[in-house]
């Protein structure tokens, strides 16, 4: 296990490399070269081994790099950050970062991962997160804030989210209520927030991004997803990926910290893939509403439009299906 | 106006006998009002119709512990507008049950809005005596979640 990190370095280029080669660079012998190579499968990566050239990547693969991203960030986002860690595998980035949170770690940590164990969406669902493919990012945030006044940061993350990707090139990605970001009606990327704190007082909050980049289609996953890769129809850089995230996230926050959800309104509406049709939206106690998008209100809540009139849904336990 | 300002002036109503509250900053105006729900500039005033009378029979957010008689024991209140959960997960074991003794900081409970779930610790030790909302129901600011003795 411990050696299969150091491995992966030195294949991620996709060439070949000769199994006495890698034996020599790891200092172990050839069988243990091939037990690491062949425990590999348990990543989901897929590896080539041709007779008399050795073993390669189906794939290369550009992993993380703690000091790539840092240096790729701009220098007050790179001085705002109180520390940046990349684990090739955890359980989920989001509850490492909770955890910490409960043992009094600074605000502004980021957590990235080549892979999840037990990735996490809202209320239980798991979010896909095979080896080196994707982006799984959290970071921590402490607010002075209060609970009550952070409702619409959910939304400012997705604005932030779409900020990055404009960046990246892709200018029709589309919000979804609270903060699903689409591309072509399936899902892209997702926003998971968790926060711990006083009733009354600062809380800690644990923003988490999952971002395909390019999904393995061997994956299972039970939704329509899209990946950037296929969606830009060209290869991208992870690392200058997740240094955009992080950046533009910082940028949100702070806004956000000052003005709150307002100045995110407009363009949040701009993005809004529900404004003007058709939705169902099911609430937490089972009940469904059928109405017309109107877009968000000050705080974020969801305007929907019925016979009836307009009417606010800043409850989360809701999911947004677009209707034919 | 800073939310933060508008809490203060929500905390500085509750704390007086006054029934309403009107400030002028500008030219904005803030009115905050103990009884109209209409007239209540707070962003969550205007619930939907199929929650807003669960949401009144509970508490009216300017005055929650007007509305509802706090039991004996000390009360854990939600933090802020959302729905309720009591496990991680559908299905899952619930954090806590009456009955069950805490620890400060343990999860009791899980407050949810707009993707934001708020992991709400308990902030006493002791037994868990009431389970005050139902699991998925919404709640209100300040509305009482559980007794703890």
């Amino acid at each position: 296990m411990q050696q299969r990190y150091p491995l992966l370095r030195i294949l991620a280029d996709g060439q070949f490399h000769s199994g006495v080669a890698l034996g020599a660079a790891l200092g172990m012998g050839r069988s243990a070269v091939w037990k690491h190579l062949h425990a590999l499968a348990e990543w989901d990566i897929d590896l080539h081994a041709v007779p008399g050239k050795g073993y390669r990547l189906a794939r290369p693969v550009e992993l993380l790099g703690h000091d790539l991203i840092l240096n790729t960030l701009p220098p007050t986002a790179a001085a705002t950050l109180s520390g940046l860690e990349i684990h090739q595998d955890i359980d989920s980035t989001n509850r490492y970062l909770m955890n910490k949170a409960r043992l009094g770690a600074p605000s502004a940590q980021v957590c990235l991962a080549e892979r999840q164990q037990a990735g996490r969406g809202r209320r239980g669902r798991d979010w896909v997160s095979p080896f080196g493919a994707n982006i799984y990012l959290s970071l921590l945030w402490r607010f002075t804030l209060n609970a009550e006044s952070l409702t619409g940061l959910g939304l400012v993350v997705g604005v932030a989210v779409n900020r990055a990707l404009h960046e990246a090139g892709l200018i029709d990605a589309g919000l979804k209520w609270p903060n699903d970001i689409l591309w072509q009606n399936r899902k892209l990327a997702g926003i998971l927030l968790e926060m711990t704190g006083e009733i009354s007082g600062p809380c800690a909050v644990v923003i988490g991004v999952g971002l395909n980049v390019r999904m393995p289609a061997t994956q299972a996953i039970d939704q329509p997803w899209a990946d950037l890769e296929t969606a830009l129809n060209r290869p991208v850089s992870r690392n200058q990926l997740a240094a955009s995230l992080i950046q533009h996230i910082i940028h949100a926050i702070q806004e956000f910290e000052l003005h709150g959800f307002n100045g995110f309104a407009q363009e949040w509406a701009q993005h809004d893939l529900a404004n003007g049709k058709s939705v169902a939206l099911h609430l937490p106690n089972q009940a469904t509403v059928n109405g017309i998008g109107r877009g968000v209100d000050a705080s974020g809540a969801l305007l929907l439009e019925d016979h009836n009139g307009v009417h606010h849904y800043p409850y989360g336990e809701v999911s947004l299906r677009l209707m034919p | 106006m800073d939310i933060r300002k508008v809490k203060k002036l929500i905390e500085l109503l509750e704390e007086s006998g006054i029934s309403e509250i009107e400030i002028r900053e500008g030219e904005e105006t803030v009115r905050i009002s103990r009884h109209s729900q209409g007239a209540t500039p707070m962003v969550y005033s205007q619930a939907p119709i199929s929650m807003s009378a669960i949401a009144a029979s509970v508490a009216t957010p300017a005055a929650p512990a007007v509305a509802t008689p706090p039991p004996v024991g000390h009360t854990v209140m939600s933090p802020m507008v959302g729905s309720f959960y009591r496990a991680a997960a559908p299905g899952s074991k619930p954090f806590v049950e009456v009955g069950q003794r805490v620890n400060v900081g343990d999860v009791v409970c899980i407050i949810e809005a707009m993707k934001m779930l708020n992991q709400i610790e308990s902030d006493k030790a002791g037994v868990i005596t009431a389970i005050l909302v139902e699991n998925g129901e919404p709640v209100e600011y300040g509305e009482p979640l559980f007794v703890i003795e």
